[in-house]
């Protein structure tokens, strides 16, 4: 079988061997960063690891942000994640994909959440890092603060003013307040009624009004006090 | 103070009753984290709404390959258990499967008369052709008829049930005179065919 070989300034013969790229894992990588949540969702459904593994770094900052809010200790968050992911692993051939794929894996992280939150390893750690944060507050008093680091005082407040709240209330204002969520995503997540949620919002809310004129008085002393609302 | 500041400050009520809209929702979030003084301002109306602004938590890079990494030991555990697993369940499912083919075979002989009837008109057949001279295995004693009385392979076409009964004990010639067990019939369908062919067994002790 001949082959033409086309010219070349050198002369020199541009042979290469007849090899075809069959698969290419990088390639692979690639094409499943433009695949949307649903397409890798169900590609790993079909047992594509590596569409697996790309869900689980695009979903990572997120789940990790609602799981640490809500058990309120970092390394916690990082292994309710990795509990988030193999539950999504093992579950994918219940997702319905038909329905939003967050909706799906926001549920995961904030049962997950709440498990974690009942244990009474969750507690008493979480009891341990409130006394270190207050420690840390009181150090930190009257010193000027940027924006950043006006988060990381606030994302402190909160892990110490929420204790009070229960699982649902906490992931409920969570998912609002913090992560932005509509009221009817946050039903179909916790999968309550709106009414629910709207309800749970109210008593977070209440609560942590409360917990933070304890926690920090400072805070609430140029406050003009209006009546509680019920 | 702008009128930003003033219509945002007008819309925090609404805003801790859930009351605005999806984009009035979004303009006092996205007016609260420009504006120190409105946080301070909604701070003391209430200190939940210093939470409006929070930013997302940040994952490191370390962070988020740790996780990664964790997820695939944790998957490649799992897939190591299910493989475990798997062995004692498929010892499991072949029991089940002989247990229930097993019963099948015994419901099917028991309770669903046709086959066996069908099979036993025809070893009446063959008998019949064959004559009572060839018949080898004599009947024992106390054996009884499987077909109830008043039945008979004359409805398929067959001449009545003339099957005879045999004891393998009897013709055996057990040592001991050893019978056959008191609740059980045995019938061998080809008598004269040589080796006896036991087909139907009837055990009345289980009382079907």
């Amino acid at each position: 079988m001949s082959r033409e070989k086309p010219p070349t300034a050198d002369g020199a013969d541009p042979y290469k061997p007849p090899m075809e790229l069959v698969y290419s894992e990088v390639r692979h990588r690639e094409q499943s960063a433009e695949l949307s949540d649903r397409e890798l969702a169900l590609a790993a459904r079909s047992g594509d690891m590596v569409s697996f593994e790309a869900l689980v770094v695009r979903k990572t900052p997120a789940v990790v942000s609602v799981a640490r809010r809500i058990v309120s200790d970092p390394e916690d968050a990082r292994d309710v994640a990795q509990m988030v992911f193999l539950r999504v692993w093992e579950q994918l051939d219940r997702y319905d994909a038909t329905y939003s794929f967050n909706t799906w894996i926001y549920r995961i992280t904030t049962n997950l959440s709440i498990d974690f939150l009942r244990s009474s390893r969750s507690r008493e750690k979480a009891h341990g890092a409130t006394l270190h944060l207050v420690r840390q507050r009181e150090e930190a008093t009257g010193a000027e603060t940027s924006r950043a680091a006006e988060d990381d005082e606030m994302s402190r407040l909160f892990r110490e003013a929420s204790e009070r709240l229960s699982g649902k209330q906490k992931a409920a204002f969570v998912l609002r307040e913090m992560e932005d969520k509509d009221t009817d995503e946050i039903a179909r997540i916790l999968q309550c009624g709106e009414s629910t949620v709207r309800n749970h919002l109210f008593n977070a809310r209440r609560i942590l009004r409360k917990e933070i004129e304890k926690i920090c008085p400072g805070f609430v002393r140029a406050r003009r006090r209006a009546p509680e609302k019920r | 103070m702008t009128s930003g500041c003033e219509v945002t400050r007008t819309r925090f009520e609404s805003y801790l009753g859930e009351a605005l809209s999806r984009e009035e929702r979004s303009a006092v979030r996205a007016h609260l984290s420009e504006c120190a003084a409105c946080r301070r301002e909604g701070s003391e109306l209430d200190p939940s709404l210093l939470f409006a602004t929070a930013m997302p938590e940040r994952v490191s890079d370390a962070d988020a390959a740790r996780i990664l990494e964790g997820v695939r030991a944790g998957i490649a555990l799992k897939t190591a258990e299910r493989r475990v697993r798997r062995v004692p369940s498929h010892r499991k499912r072949a029991g089940a499967t002989a247990a229930a083919a097993a019963a099948v075979l015994l419901a099917l002989t028991l309770t669903s008369p046709s086959p066996a009837r069908l099979a036993l008109a025809r070893a009446n057949r063959l008998s019949a052709a064959a004559g009572p001279g060839r018949t080898s295995l004599p009947a024992a004693a106390g054996t009884r008829a499987a077909v109830p009385a008043g039945e008979s392979g004359s409805e398929f076409g067959a001449p009545a049930m003339t099957a005879r009964p045999f004891s393998p004990f009897a013709e055996a010639g057990a040592p001991g005179g050893q019978k056959a067990p008191a609740d059980a019939t045995i019938y061998d369908w080809n008598p004269g065919g040589g080796q006896p062919r036991v087909v139907w067994i009837v055990d009345r002790s289980l009382d079907i």
